[in-house]
Order: structure tokens, then sequence, then C-alpha cells
């Protein structure tokens, strides 16, 4: 078995400003008060855990558990305070579909753009653009400007573009919410097809696509690890803790 | 966590926000050419019509330290907003920051460009042919690049913690801007000021490549060296600010 990623005890903590007072002035009367101007809010504390090649890991919790700062932290946007990360294997996060998007620019200049965005070349996009428009079923509409496309055209492209990533490991924040059944369906046959093949950590409130894609849950609350195991006894666990409360 | 596309990044964010920039404005791409090109316009009425200056050539004088100038202003400004711009980027996914600083610069090298082609036409139309001193444009735009990318890294990254920096900027660039011999010709200035004046890198630049092209006069062995070292230094303290900075930039922002 090998390791895809493994967190040791990792902790991060945010810095949460009393006032709004960016610029010289709130820092000027935080140094001359000699009282700090924020709170610290400990987002996670002691996060350990690790994901073999090619599992489909569900990660679970009630909003501002910490579910996508641990995803921040494994894909390198945020540095953890403590503890160690390993990464084994190249990695894609997609923590919002069509980041980067331009709304006055066309279908067809969005891709180039989202694509090169996701790490992709240029010529990797040209070489992919026929799956592209075919999986997204928009060829009839890339001359026009993103801003005119529906939400869920928009979110279609995203996709379209999103799965040509040819990382190992990916991580998704909440990104499938939205489209019609006929593209739920294609999103489905996609995470089938790379079931096995990709490591993927999958956060979301949806716990039907958790149970239904992934090989092992992660719930998350407060901050901390509260279970990890077996996808439906750790949704059980999730479920019966919620309706106590 | 390797990925190795990152020319092509930095290429698409240019090409973007060049396009962008002139999206929807009737005259497009022109105005990266008429924004100096005016200024050049209400300088040369004020300094030539109501004031006079006694220097050869002065248009090709006065426009080719505002190209110069500009790309450095623009540049400068520009790297500052773009960290702000692509905050949604920053905050979503990894690539190394710089990247976005570059990129930055890059689209202003493109305004940078055409100008200094309009510059070439007005040279040329004013009779000035070039010589063998058109070389030393080389090592001085060399130079030029180096400080614009080393200022860049610097400010914005301090930007982002302090929001006040962008107005202290623009107020550091108008009073560089008129204390630099854009204008006015650096005799014009008491002689125990031109050592103060001249230690201004891109004051240095525009003062020795103009004095090159225009009037034949070779910069000295020593001015190149300062403003290279000058320059060099500059870019270690940007590197370095930003290197130590810019992890914490998905937070800050």
């Amino acid at each position: 078995m090998v390791i895809a990623i493994q967190l040791d005890k990792v902790s991060k903590k945010f810095r949460i400003p009393l006032d709004k007072q960016d610029g010289l002035k709130g820092s000027l009367i935080s140094l001359l008060s000699g009282k700090a101007n924020y709170r610290e809010f400990p987002a996670l504390k002691d996060i350990s855990f690790s994901v073999q090649k090619g599992e489909f890991i569900g990660i679970i919790g009630p909003n501002g558990s910490g579910k996508s700062t641990l995803l921040k932290i494994i894909a390198n946007i945020l540095r953890p305070d403590h503890g160690k990360m390993r990464i084994n294997g190249d990695l894609s996060p997609f923590l919002e579909l069509g980041l980067g998007f331009q709304g006055e620019l066309s279908g067809k200049e969005n891709i180039y753009l989202y694509g090169t965005v996701l790490g992709m070349s240029k010529k990797e996009i040209d070489t992919k653009m026929k799956n592209i428009l075919a999986f997204s079923e928009l060829k009839d509409f890339m001359t026009m400007p993103l801003k005119n496309y529906s939400s869920g055209m928009h979110v279609r492209l995203a996709f379209s573009v999103a799965i040509q990533a040819k990382s190992d490991i990916l991580l998704f924040d909440e990104v499938l919410a939205v489209g019609d059944a006929s593209f739920q369906n294609k999103c489905y046959k996609y995470f089938k097809s790379i079931k096995g093949k990709k490591t993927v950590l999958f956060v979301s409130h949806d716990l039907n696509s958790i149970q239904q894609y992934s090989d092992r849950a992660i719930l998350i609350q407060n901050g901390r690890v509260v279970a990890n195991g077996a996808t439906k006894k750790v949704i059980d666990y999730y479920s019966r803790k919620q309706s106590t409360h | 966590m390797t990925r190795t596309n990152y020319p092509d990044l930095i290429k698409e964010l240019a090409f973007t926000d060049f396009k962008l920039r002139y999206h929807n404005s009737v005259l497009g791409y022109l105005w990266s050419l008429l924004n100096p090109l005016l200024l050049f316009g209400v300088l040369y009425m004020v300094f030539s019509v109501f004031l006079r200056f006694e220097v050869d050539n002065y248009p090709v004088y006065l426009l080719f330290g505002i190209v110069i100038w500009s790309f450095f202003s623009e540049s400068t400004l520009g790297a500052m907003n773009s960290l702000i711009n692509k905050a949604s980027l920053i905050k979503k996914i990894y690539f190394p920051r710089s990247i976005l600083i570059i990129s930055s610069n890059l689209t202003t090298s493109f305004g940078f460009l055409l100008n200094f082609l309009v510059f070439l036409v007005f040279f040329f139309g004013a009779g000035l042919r070039p010589s063998l001193n058109f070389l030393f444009i080389i090592p001085y735009f060399i130079v030029l690049l180096m400080i614009i990318v080393g200022v860049s890294l610097l400010i914005s990254s301090i930007f982002i913690r302090f929001r006040d920096l962008s107005h202290i900027w623009g107020v550091l660039l108008q009073l560089g801007f008129w204390i630099t011999p854009i204008v006015y010709p650096l005799g014009f200035v008491p002689e125990k000021y031109h050592f103060w004046i001249l230690l201004n890198p891109i004051a240095r630049i525009i003062f020795d490549v103009r004095n090159a092209i225009m009037y034949s006069i070779v910069p000295s062995p020593e001015s190149i060296i300062g403003v290279f070292l000058f320059s060099l230094i500059i870019l270690f303290i940007g590197y370095f600010t930003f290197r130590k900075l810019s992890p914490r930039f998905a937070e800050w922002l």
C-alpha cells in the first residue's frame, strides 16, 4: 500500500480581527495600546490521518468545523502552524469550480484561462479541447461571453475542464450542488470512473453522495477528527449526534 | 506537487489582463498608447509654450522620460493591485505567488513596448539617427526590469498587510516624477542636488540613456556598475520579502 496523504498532528489557528482595522492606523493603534487587536481562533487541532493511494474519502462535518481549512492546508494554500504533512503525488484542488473565470471573455478563452490555472499547458488544452466540448455539450456557445451563460452552463464548462486535470490526488469542496439531472448523471459516471485510480478527498454536506462514492469517511467537528472509518458507520454516528442536538 | 506549466500560466494571465483592461472601450488597445501621449501633450504645452527650457529636441527628450517613468509607475501600481484582484486564485489554489507579479509586469511590458515604438517614431521624426550608443539601451533596460520586478515584489507583499501603501505609493510616484529630470534638464537644478537626484535609479536610467542616444554622451562605467548593483540589491530585498510573506497571503487577503 502506498500512502498518498499523511497528516500528523496538524494544527492551524486564525487571527480574527476584533475591529475592522486594516492599514497603518489599525496597526498603530494596536501597537500603541499594547493590546493584541485580534483573538485567536483554533480552526484545526491536532489533525492526524492518512490516505492510501486510490482511496475515495468523504469528509463530513457541520459548517465551520474546519473542513475547508483542512483541504486548503493539504493543497498548500495555507501553512499549518504545527504538525507534519506528507503529500505523495501531483495534487489538484477544486475548492471552487471555474476559478478565475472572466465573464467578459468567451467560453473558449475561459477554457484556456481555467485550464492553465489548473496547471495544464496550452498544448494539453488543445489536445483535450474535443473532450471538453463533448463533455460540456457547449460547443455552440464557445464564442459567447461567459456572462451570458446560465449558471448550469457555467458549472458544466468548469467541470468539463476540471476533469481533464491529470493529477493523481483530487480535492473537492462542495462543488457539485448544481446542474440538472443529466449533468448530475455525468458527474456520477466520472466519479465512478476515477474510483480506485485516483486519490480523492471529497467534502460534502450531501450524505447520500458521500455514501455513494466513499470508501471511508472522516467526521470533523470543532477542528478535530471525531470519527474515521467505514462510511456508513461514520454517517450514522454523525446523524445520531446531530439529531440529539 | 510538481507542476511545470508556469510559463503558460504567466502568459495566459498577462494576456487576459491586457485583453480585459481595454475591453468594451471604443479605442481599445490604443489607450495604452494614448495615456502617455496625452500626458506628453499636456506637459509639452506647459513647458514649451508657457515655460521654456533650453533643450535640443525637447519633445523627444520629454517623451523618453515619460515613457520610462510611466512604465515604472504603471508596473508597480499594477503589481500591487494584481494580488488583490486575484485574491480568489490565491485563496483557492496553489501556485508560486510571484507568478501573479511577473504576469502583471509582463502586461505592462506590452504597453511599454508599444510606447517605445511611438518614441522611436518621434525620435526619427525629429531627424535624429541611432548610433552605436543606442546599444546602451540594452543593459539599462535590463536594469530597469530588475528594479521594476524588485520593487513590485517588495511593495505588493507589504501592501496586503498595509492597504494604506497604495495611497502612499501614489504620492511617492508623483514626487518621484517631479524630482526626476523628465520635463526639465538636470542643469536646471542647483548642482549640489545632482548627486541626490541621480541616486534614484530610475532617474539615473533616464538621464544616462537619454544622454547616450540623443546627445552621444557615453555613460561612465561607474554609473552603469552603480545602477546595476543598486538594482540587484532592490531585486534581492524584493525577492526575500516576498518569499517570506507570500505563504501567508491566502490568510491575509
